[in-house]
Formats: structure tokens, C-alpha cells, sequence
């Protein structure tokens, strides 16, 4: 079977799956959890890019979260805005913000990037908590309303989870067409040597940009679902450690692939709910699992770094080449 | 003037902490042309070993050192287990292990030492000394002598013996070190050792005014680094004015301000130096290359 | 007619003038060779020719447009393309895929057009392709187009990297020791290969220790010695050039500089 072939089969099967996963699964909790592995999903597809395909770590897309989140809630609670308006709205200012940050940090070496990102992220965390009269600050920003169009409200958990994975549909289409052509050569060729992507005409700068803007978007519009479908956020939900986490998630799925980060996401995001999922599990073994996941997440990383720098995506393209 | 000299002795106390760390950002960055996310780390361990080597019944000048000498223990550790491996290859594997080396630290300290917040007893007990109508606390004059020890310690380290040239022909050039008998690896776990060393001297010694836990090493970290890069990442000299003038920044905003505005201080900072003027505003020119 | 002006290029580091006032032409159509002992400054003249380095003082004018203060982007874009001492491929990417992102030197970055799939793109993409398959034939390394750079052997690196270089449609091409680490048939495979590509149109400037190779593509050389021009003038004038042999006798192994 061409490998063609067998990655249209299993894009198939996984899309079936997930589309018809609320048919068969129908606790509320369940599908909640489903749900938050789609949020997930959709930053680390914009990671991905920026950090699989391009080379660059961010440290601050948590604050790219919020700032989405934030900016909706703000927009639909409190001034009453259109649901769909103020999700492009969240969708511009984090693309916006993006740009703000990028442009001037992407001039420099890598790990200046991953410092700026750093203090971003910290500071999206203090306005969240200090700008109180827009956020509710520590406290948090209740009473968030359903996602709705027109008279259309979505408020199911069938509907939240059909409404999410259809945009992470969106998304992993837009960025798998993007990988597959002339701007993902483009990333994968300055992340593979700077010096010759420059010699070869390539934008360097301008790429690493747009995908720095275009990850801070999806996780804007993730932030912005995220607080629709909930109707509350705090501060608390977008700090360095989420940062770390989405990152951490990226560097497991992998580089030069969007199916491994994808497969990580769920995989890392149901490990979390294990007690949920796994009908016989003691609840000491997933308090334990809990305790220790921040753990989990800090030494596999290292561990990817220092014995499968590709991931995921690293290990299945080997064991591929070699049957 | 008694309010400004009071906040000036803040200034110059937390600078003096800042300026600790951002020296250790500072030594690994010559060592290895890499910055060290888990720097902020080793602040936190220095606090929580010394307030755990001091539960076991040690007296607070044994506990300190030991608890100096741990961490820096530890970073070498860190250096040769998971840095070494990939060393002088893609800068981006060597930022995500240092990251996940943060992480892993942090984590250990949580389960070591649990969530709690946890204090040190001052190292001179005693009132506070009255300087001109402001109040200058006796751990304060600690913090300012070690960081003095540390940075007279430090320049002669660098300038008189053979480790510290060896150090500094290193960081100038790698290949060339090794030519003229230099153990360039050698030098580099030496450069985590001495970091993860003076980051833990500042959070050891600090404790007592602030208290410690798990998860103050992020936060410290981005000072740190904020102070580091003011000073240019290059001079660890200009590193220590960074922390005082970072110091005294956050001081003055907050007193003179809003208290809230302490610690977006050395976040606006380092986005400012890092969007406006890269090679830092103490250092020299010579804006580094993509 | 002249195509590449260098005049007067000084490049300082610190107390060290790695080039001092170099000034020479190439003309179009031509193989030009830049020669010259270890630490001559060849490297860092060529960095300064491409937009990766500037020059202290000095100008460069490709066709009467000045190249000075461009970035590599721009410098490639105007028609000029290179190669390294130290082959810079993209090792996670084939050796077409290698070639195709020089071939999309001349398109946009192309992210919306890319994301939606817009049939410009597609189409763009095609040609890239077809463009890169077609170097790698030209060049006799197509049976190399599906393996990825990381596994090239060196000299295929070297070929490969001349054919993303090509693929750019430059002007005058600028190669930094080609022939490093080749063997003799390898060699002269690239000395067919470059006479090729001069017959195509392509103005030549290449940097190479290899005096064989030197004297025998190059239509005119310019010999650099501790960063200035000792001597300029055709293959034969060069070889009894009193001023060359006397640089050359100080050196021991001419290696990488």
C-alpha cells in the first residue's frame, strides 16, 4: 500500500471518528473532555508551525489564550457584540498582538524570542489580574454566554464539541495546506540551515513572522472558545506553566508533522481526565498521575530532546523507513 | 528624602538579588552561547535547601554553604546529564532542555518540600538600623555583603587564577581553548556550577526578608534575565548594574507609582531592551548577528 | 561588458583588516577564480558581495544596481546566488525539496495563497518543482532528488547545493570552494558542469583551492593575499606572477581558511 494511500485511510478514519464521536459517547463529561482536547488541539496546530516547522520557541502563548479569551468575553458580556463578531475580533487582536511582539524579537537569535515570549506571557498574566475592570481580575469574568448565531444558540455539549473540532478542522486544513507548499519548504529551510535559506532568497524574517502571527491566532480563537463555552475564565488559566505545557506538547508530537502533535494533544490532554476515561483506575493511581503530570511533561521533553529530537513524528517516519 | 532613601536601599536590596542571577545567565551564556531557562531555578533551590538544612539542626553558616554547594552540585549534574549530549549542536534543543530542566527542578522542590510557603530566620537577628530617618534591615546588609563576596570573588576567579583565563579564552573562542590544553566541556559544567552557585547565594540569602517556595524560580528567572540583558549578556560587570538599576527601577515605580507596577517593571524592561537595543544599554555596541 | 564592479571594499574586525581595499571586475559570461592563501580574506570578501556581511568602505554594483546594504533576499532576488565552504543544505528536506526553495526565490511568501490553496499557488508550486527535477538532471544528480540532505554524501551536498543556487535563475553565481572535498572524478564532473553552465549565460566568481580546477575553467583570476589584491590577469600571467608564488611558498597545506 502507498504511503499516499495509507494517509488518506488513516485521515479518514480519524476525521470519522472524531465527528462521530457524540453519537456514541453521550456523558456530559465526556464530551466536556473531548471538547478541551479540541481547545488544546488548536494551539499546538499553531505551535507546530511556529515550533516544528520554523524553529522558534515561544514561551508565551498561554498569554495569546487569554488575550483571545479576554477579549470575547469582554466583547459578547459586556458590550453585547455579536458571538461570531467578537470571535474575529479575538482572532484580529491576538494576530495583532502577535505581530506587536514578533516583529521586532524575530530579528534576533532564537533564544531572544523564547525570553520575549517569556515576559509577554508574564505580563498578560499581571494585566489579567490588575486591569480588574475589564477581567474581573483575580476573581475572574463570569457569565460568559453561549456561543450563538442569530437565534441559534449552542449550547449542548454535542453542539460545543462539533462547533470546536470543526474549527480545529478548519484550522489543521488551512495549516496542512500551508506546510505542503512554498511557505512550509520555507519554514523547514530556515530552520535547517539560516544562512543557506537566506542565500536561497527566502524571507527569513517575514516566514518566521507569519507563523508566529498566525500560531498567536489560533490560540486566540482557542482562548475565545474556550471562554464561550465555559462562561467563565480566570487569570490562573493562562500562566507560563500553560505556556510550557502547550510547548511541551508540540516538542512530544514532534517536527516536520502536524499528525504527531495532534496525536500528543489527545494523548496528553486525556491523561489529565484518566480517572474519567478508565472505568477501573483507583483514584489514588490518578491523583497521582495528576501530581505528577507537570513532572511527566519536564522530563519528556528532555527525553524527546536527547533521544528522539524529531518526537512522535520522528519515531512512526523510522519505523516506516525501516520495514 | 527619608522616602526616597528608603526606597532606594529596597532598590538597591532586590537589585543586588537580581544582579546575582543575571550573573549566572551571564556565565553560562559565555560558556555556551546558550541562556539557561532554569537559572531561576537554582534561586529557589538555594532558599528551600537552606531552610530544609537548617530543619535537620545544621546552624544557619553550615546550612547555607551546604545548601550553595548542593545547588551548585545540581547544576553541574544538570550540565552533564542533559546538556552535554547535545552540546554545539541545534541552540533550540539546549533552550527546550533547559526548560524542561525548570520544570523538573520545580517539580522536585514541590514534592520535596511541598506547596507551602517556607522562611528563614534572619542571619544576624536584631532590630532594623535607623540611616537618616530610613530603616535598613540587618538581613538587607547580608544581601549586600554577599553579593559583594561574590562579585570581588568572581573578578579575581576571572582575572588571577588559571581556571578563571581558562573561562574567559572559552567563551572567546572554543576551538582555540582546546588547542592550547583547555577542556572546553570541563568549562562549560564549570559554568553551570558557578551559576546555579550564585543563583542559589541569592535566593539563600534573600529567604529570610521574602520567604521561598517552589515556584518562585520562574519569576526570578525573568528578572534575572531582564537585569542580564540590560547589562548587555556579555559583561558580567554590566550585569551586576543591571540588577541595581533594575533594583532601583522597580523601587521607585512602585513606591513613587503603584505597587502593582513592581513587577511589570522588568517586563516592560526586558521587551524594551530586547524590541529597542538588543546588546543591552550598559554594553557595548556590535549588535549580535541573526 | 562588466557585470559584478567590486570597488575598494575594506572589511575591519576589530584591529584585523580581513579585506583591504579590494577593487577587480567580472565581466559577463565569464568564469572568474578568486584565489589567494588561508586567511586571505576570500570568505569574507564573498559575505560581503551577498548582503551577509557589510563592508566598511567600498561599493559593489551588480548591472549598475549597488549591492551594499541589500539584504541576502534582496541580493538573490537582484540575480545573484551562492554556495558555502561549509555546505549549507537543509538536511530534513530532499534534495528536489532543497532545490524548489531556490526556485521560489522570485514568488511571495505566499501563506494565504498557500493556506486556501488559490491555483496561482498550486501552479507555482508545480513549476518549482518541475524546475528543480530539472536542474538536478542537468547537474546528473536527479537519482539523489528523494534522499534527504542529512544523508547526501559530500560531494552530492556540494552539487546539490549548486543546483538550489541555480535554481534562483541568477545572473553570476558566487561559489565558495566547490571543489572541497570531491574526488578526482567529481572534480571533473564539476569542471563539465560549470563550463555548462557558463555556455547557459551564467557569469561565474569562484572561490577554490584547487589550482587545477583554477587553471582550467577560469578566464581570469584575482589573487587576494592577507586581504588585498596582489595580482589580477589570466591563468598563464598568474602562474609566473613572482608576487603569487612568493604568497603561496609561506603557506603549508591550502585547506580551509
Amino acid at each position: 500500500m502507498s504511503s499516499r494511500r495509507a494517509r488518506a485511510i488513516v485521515i479518514v478514519i480519524s476525521t470519522l471518528t472524531i465527528a462521530l464521536l457524540p453519537l456514541v459517547v453521550q456523558d456530559r463529561f465526556l464530551l466536556k473532555i473531548f471538547t478541551f482536547v479540541g481547545l488544546n488541539a488548536l494551539v499546538v496546530v499553531g505551535i507546530s508551525l511556529l515550533f516544528g516547522y520554523a524553529g522558534q520557541v515561544s514561551l508565551g502563548h498561554a498569554g495569546f489564550v487569554g488575550l483571545g479569551a479576554y477579549t470575547a468575553a469582554f466583547l459578547v458580556a459586556r458590550l453585547d457584540l455579536p458571538w461570531l463578531l467578537a470571535m474575529v475580533a479575538a482572532g484580529l487582536v491576538t494576530a495583532l498582538g502577535g505581530m506587536v511582539l514578533a516583529v521586532p524579537s524575530l530579528r534576533l537569535k532564537g533564544h531572544y524570542l523564547a525570553m520575549a515570549t517569556l515576559g509577554f506571557g508574564e505580563l498578560m498574566t499581571l494585566g489579567f489580574k490588575e486591569a480588574d475592570f475589564v477581567t474581573g481580575g483575580v476573581n475572574g469574568f463570569s457569565g460568559v454566554p453561549f456561543p450563538s448565531v442569530g437565534a441559534l444558540v449552542l449550547d449542548t455539549p454535542q453542539q460545543l464539541y462539533w462547533l470546536v473540532w470543526s474549527v480545529v478542522g478548519v484550522a489543521l486544513l488551512l495549516a496542512g495546506n500551508i506546510v505542503a507548499s512554498r511557505p512550509g519548504r520555507a519554514m523547514r529551510a530556515l530552520h535547517g540551515s539560516e544562512l543557506g535559506a537566506q542565500a536561497s532568497g527566502v524571507d527569513v524574517v517575514g516566514v518566521k513572522v507569519r507563523a508566529f502571527v498566525l500560531s498567536a491566532t489560533f490560540a486566540g480563537l482557542s482562548g475565545a472558545l474556550y471562554a464561550s463555552i465555559v462562561g467563565f475564565i480566570s487569570p490562573s488559566l493562562f500562566t507560563t506553566a500553560a505556556s510550557v505545557t502547550f510547548l511541551a506538547m508540540a516538542v512530544i508530537g514532534g517536527s516536520n508533522s502536524l499528525a504527531g502533535p495532534l496525536l500528543s494533544v489527545v494523548l496528553l490532554t486525556l491523561l489529565e481526565y484518566l480517572d474519567a476515561l478508565v472505568p477501573g483506575i483507583s483514584r489514588t493511581t490518578a491523583e497521582v498521575i495528576q501530581a505528577y503530570q507537570a513532572d511527566i511533561y519536564g522530563l519528556a521533553i528532555i527525553a524527546v530532546i536527547l533521544f528522539a529530537p524529531s518526537g512522535l513524528a520522528g519515531m512512526w517516519r523510522r519505523t516506516r523507513s525501516t520495514v | 528624602m527619608a522616602e526616597l532613601l528608603q526606597f532606594v536601599i529596597a532598590g538597591l536590596k532586590s537589585g543586588s538579588i537580581y544582579a546575582l542571577v543575571a550573573l549566572g545567565f551571564t556565565i553560562v551564556y559565555a560558556a555556551t552561547g546558550a541562556i539557561n531557562f532554569a537559572q531561576g531555578e537554582f534561586y529557589m533551590l538555594g532558599g528551600m535547601l537552606g531552610v530544609w538544612f537548617v530543619s535537620l539542626g545544621l546552624p544557619v553558616p553550615v546550612a547555607a554553604l551546604c545548601a550553595v554547594v548542593s545547588a551548585a552540585a545540581a547544576g553541574a549534574l544538570f550540565e552533564l546529564a542533559a546538556v552535554r549530549p547535545i552540546a554545539g549542536g541545534d541552540p533550540l534543543r539546549i533552550i527546550i532542555v533547559t526548560i524542561g530542566g525548570s520544570v523538573v527542578l520545580r517539580q522536585l522542590a514541590l514534592h520535596l518540600f511541598g506547596p507551602d510557603e517556607l522562611t528563614l530566620a534572619s542571619f544576624t537577628p536584631g532590630p532594623s538600623i535607623r540611616l537618616f530617618g530610613a530603616a535598613i534591615e540587618r538581613q538587607t546588609l547580608w544581601i549586600w555583603a554577599l553579593t559583594l563576596v561574590a562579585v570581588v570573588g568572581l573578578v579575581i576567579l576571572y582575572r588571577r587564577t588559571a581556571f578563571g583565563k581558562a573561562m574567559r579564552a572559552t567563551s572567546l573562542r572554543r576551538d582555540a581553548a582546546r588547542l592550547v590544553g583547555i577542556d572546553a566541556r570541563a568549562m562549560v559544567t564549570a559554568s553551570f556550577a558557578l551559576a546555579a552557585g550564585l543563583g542559589a547565594l541569592a535566593g539563600l540569602a534573600v529567604t529570610p526578608l521574602t520567604q521561598t517556595a517552589f515556584d518562585v524560580g520562574a519569576g526570578i528567572g525573568v528578572k534575572g534575565f531582564s537585569a542580564a540583558i540590560l547589562g548587555g549578556l556579555g559583561n558580567p560587570i554590566a550585569a551586576v548594574g543591571g540588577g541595581l538599576v533594575l533594583g532601583l527601577l522597580e523601587s521607585l515605580a512602585a513606591g513613587y507609582l503603584d505597587p502593582i507596577y513592581k513587577d511589570a517593571i522588568s517586563l516592560i524592561v526586558l521587551l524594551a531592551v530586547l524590541f529597542l537595543r538588543p546588546q543591552g544599554l550598559l554594553g557595548g555596541s556590535g549588535k549580535e548577528k541573526v | 561588458m562588466t557585470l559584478l564592479k567590486v570597488k575598494d571594499v575594506t572589511r575591519r574586525f576589530g584591529g584585523l583588516v580581513a579585506v583591504d581595499s579590494v577593487s577587480f571586475e567580472v565581466h559577463e559570461g565569464t568564469i572568474k577564480a578568486l584565489i589567494g592563501p588561508n586567511g586571505a580574506g576570500k570568505s569574507t570578501l564573498f559575505n560581503t558581495l551577498t548582503g551577509f556581511d557589510r563592508p566598511d568602505l567600498g561599493s559593489v554594483t551588480f548591472d549598475g544596481t549597488e549591492l551594499i546594504g541589500r539584504a541576502p533576499r534582496a541580493v538573490v532576488r537582484a540575480g545573484v546566488a551562492r554556495t558555502f565552504q561549509n555546505t549549507q543544505l537543509f538536511n530534513q528536506m530532499t534534495a528536489v525539496e532543497n532545490v524548489m526553495v531556490g526556485a521560489q526565490a522570485h514568488q511571495g511568501r505566499g501563506f494565504s495563497a498557500a493556506a486556501l490553496r488559490l491555483p496561482r499557488a498550486m501552479a507555482e508550486d508545480a513549476e518549482s518543482g518541475r524546475e528543480a527535477a530539472r536542474l538536478l538532471r542537468l547537474i546528473g544528480i536527479d537519482e539523489w532528488s528523494g534522499t534527504l540532505g542529512g544523508d547526501l554524501p559530500a560531494g552530492i551536498r556540494r552539487l546539490v547545493e549548486i543546483a538550489r543556487a541555480l535554481a534562483t535563475s541568477p545572473r553570476l553565481l558566487l561559489l565558495d570552494e566547490p571543489a572541497a572535498g570531491l574526488n578526482a572524478t567529481e572534480t571533473a564532473e564539476l569542471i563539465s558542469t560549470l563550463f555548462r553552465v557558463r555556455d547557459s549565460g551564467i557569469t561565474v566568481l569562484v572561490v577554490e583551492h584547487d589550482m587545477g580546477l583554477v587553471m582550467e575553467v577560469s578566464d581570469e583570476i584575482v589573487v587576494l593575499d592577507r586581504g588585498a589584491k596582489i595580482a589580477e590577469g589570466p591563468p598563464r600571467i598568474i602562474q609566473k606572477d613572482p608576487a603569487v608564488i612568493a604568497a603561496y611558498l609561506g603557506e603549508e597545506e591550502p585547506d580551509d581558511e
